[in-house]
């Protein structure tokens, strides 16, 4: 049964979440592999992270168990470690090629 | 939830299972303070303590080995100390131990700061160990994710190179890819499992032993099934497996020598330790989905690593592509597991016999490498034999070893995969293994004939090639490092009893 769209107090279902969420995951995965700047694929993958983490707390609301919650928080501090240290090679990379794009980053390619 | 709970868990002395790994984390701390508190020229004794907290740490876990942690789950189910545990913690620690020793090496030369990388090995070892021993979809991804970032910044090690550092993004973008579908996989697996009340408890399906009784009881629930197969697909990419092996042969190339041999050994490892305990722990009611599955992806692991590895001519990238066959022959082992007990430790076997000969040869590689390790090619092993005899006999050793010559470790560990598979009944799988072990010998055979025969080649036109410096001498400490991996491997080929006995238990 459809949720009526714009009623005017929606109460949106476990499927409603858990749609956008897969909706996100996909965007940031096809992000991930279609486009060409590294820093646009990097922030599809954060999408990516955050896209679970919804999921996460729909499912935690709905099941009645609070461990979904507090893993968002677990998950949340290991995007944060990634970026840190991906955008640190991000900038190290930069600073040697002058670019970000994907394409012009092939020497290791015989 | 109350501070009862934690005053159990002080009084019954959890912490002291944990032991190793905690002591591998003060330790890594300690390096750090060691450098800045001690003068600048003492730096050079840091990586001999990193060596010794490991050594000190295997030494313990040995003698401690199934005294008095059984099957026991700790921290309310967050870990859970079993003999394969224990098995893991020596192997991981075994090869931080090697590891070390080649960035004793490698390091050096390249003119890196040195007491970082020792800090990262300590932590990213410790994580390694806890992964083995997870019981818990929480403690498996922290520990995952420890794992995966220390290697985002050993892979990116030097930091002046534009290979290293390509090859650190791109194990970064495809690394955080894998997390992140790992990651939708344990979402789904808590949303299908939901909550379970048990004598009063409530138990999600974040516990292994809660998503193993309901798998049981819904063995075809569709939002389950996704959700393991995606961590299946998780796992494949840390271990190399066809579809998600496309990192490996850049990031393996770029790394440097001692992160390459710590990605090839441990990374692979703890895949398959955690493989093993997920598809019999957690995901065995779905022998159905998942002997296709996994029997697809060895079949097609061992035929790309293989053809792909014919045409190398870079040693790293032979080496990663080499191993990704081997991860399809491990495949074939876990396949067989779930169906004949004793697979298991044939699996734990062969990646024992092959921390020894890609230990010996990574060694070998650090040795003839120049200064720039991402560059060397088949063709620099020209008169290894004839100035180098002892690292030439290394070479052919390792080699041979993971090629699986007869006499070998590496012969043993595949005669037991085969033999495990050919008790499962995986006969087509094993044809696969066949050809595919026929067609590694014939690169492997490549990379020994470069080193020992001398093999006359058109001079390039226009062009005379730059002489190759003399391979770097091994020091003492080298020479009986190399001499001992070398003496394991040829020992286990003829007497593999008391690893065996210790392993098929």
């Amino acid at each position: 049964m459809m949720t009526p769209f714009l009623a005017a107090a929606p109460v949106y279902g476990l499927p409603s979440y858990l749609l956008v969420s897969a909706l996100l995951f996909a965007i940031g995965f096809f992000g991930v592999l279609l486009r060409k700047n590294t820093l646009v694929i990097y922030m599809c993958l954060e999408l990516m992270l955050l896209a679970s983490t919804l999921a996460l707390v729909a499912f935690s609301k709905f099941n009645g168990t609070l461990d979904g919650n507090v893993f968002v928080f677990f998950v949340l501090t290991i995007a944060a470690a990634e970026v840190a240290v991906g955008l640190a090679i991000i900038v190290a990379l930069f600073r040697q090629r002058h670019t970000v794009q994907v394409e012009e980053l092939n020497q290791l390619k015989h | 939830m109350s501070t009862e709970l934690l005053q159990a868990i002080a009084a019954s002395n959890e912490w002291w299972a944990l032991g190793p790994e905690l002591t591998l984390a003060c330790g890594a701390l300690a390096l750090l303070v060691i450098e800045l508190i001690s003068p600048k020229e003492q730096h050079r004794f840091i990586p001999h303590l990193a060596s010794m907290a490991l050594g000190v740490v295997l030494v313990g876990v040995v003698m401690n080995f199934g005294k008095t942690w059984g099957e026991e789950e700790l921290f309310g189910g967050l870990v859970r100390l079993s003999v394969p545990g224990q098995i893991a913690r020596i192997f991981f620690l075994l090869s931080s131990l090697l590891v070390c020793f080649l960035a004793t090496i490698c390091l050096p030369r390249a003119r890196a700061p040195r007491v970082e990388f020792y800090h990262i090995v300590l932590v990213v070892t410790a994580a390694l160990m806890l992964l083995a021993q997870s019981n818990h979809f929480v403690m498996f991804f922290v520990a995952l994710e420890t794992v995966t970032i220390g290697f985002y910044i050993l892979v990116s090690y030097y930091r002046e190179r534009v290979l290293s550092l390509e090859a650190g993004l791109k194990y970064l973008v495809l690394g955080a890819l894998s997390s992140a579908i790992l990651l939708f996989g344990i979402v789904l697996l808590y949303g299908a499992v939901g909550r379970v009340e048990q004598g009063g408890i409530v138990h999600t399906g974040f516990e292994y032993g809660t998503v193993l009784n309901f798998l049981r009881e819904n063995p075809d629930n569709f939002l389950a099934t996704a959700g393991a197969l995606l961590v299946i697909g998780g796992v494949a990419f840390k271990i190399g497996a066809f579809p998600f092996q496309i990192w490996v042969p850049d990031v393996y190339q770029g790394a440097p020598t001692p992160v390459t041999a710590f990605l090839a050994v441990s990374s692979k490892a703890a895949g398959f330790a955690v493989l093993l305990t997920l598809v019999h722990r957690v995901f065995s009611p779905l022998q159905a989905v998942l002997v296709p599955v996994l029997s697809l992806l060895a079949a097609t692991t061992i035929i790309f690593g293989n053809l792909a590895a014919l045409k190398q001519h870079n040693t790293k990238r032979l080496m990663g592509l080499s191993g990704v066959s081997h991860a399809g022959y491990l495949l074939i082992g876990v396949v067989a597991s779930l169906t004949v007990p004793w697979a298991a430790g044939a699996v734990w076997f062969y990646l024992f016999t092959y921390l020894l000969a890609s230990m010996a040869v990574f060694g070998v590689m650090a040795y003839v490498a120049g200064p720039d390790d991402s560059g060397e090619e088949l063709d620099h092993y020209g008169r290894l034999a004839r100035e180098r005899p002892f690292l030439g006999a290394v070479l052919a050793v390792g080699v041979g070893s993971l090629a699986g010559i007869p006499p070998l470790a590496g012969f043993m560990g595949k005669l037991l995969l085969f033999v495990a598979a050919f008790q499962a009944h995986l006969y087509g799988l094993l044809v696969v293994a066949v050809i595919g072990v026929v067609i590694s010998i014939f690169y492997y055979f490549g990379w020994i004939r470069a080193a020992w025969f001398e093999s006359w080649s058109p001079p390039a036109p226009g062009a005379v090639p730059a002489p190759r410096p003399l391979p770097a001498g091994p020091t003492f400490i080298g020479v009986i490092t190399l001499a001992a991996l070398t003496l394991a491997t040829v020992l286990l080929g003829f007497y593999q009893q008391p690893l065996t006995s210790w392993l098929l238990e």
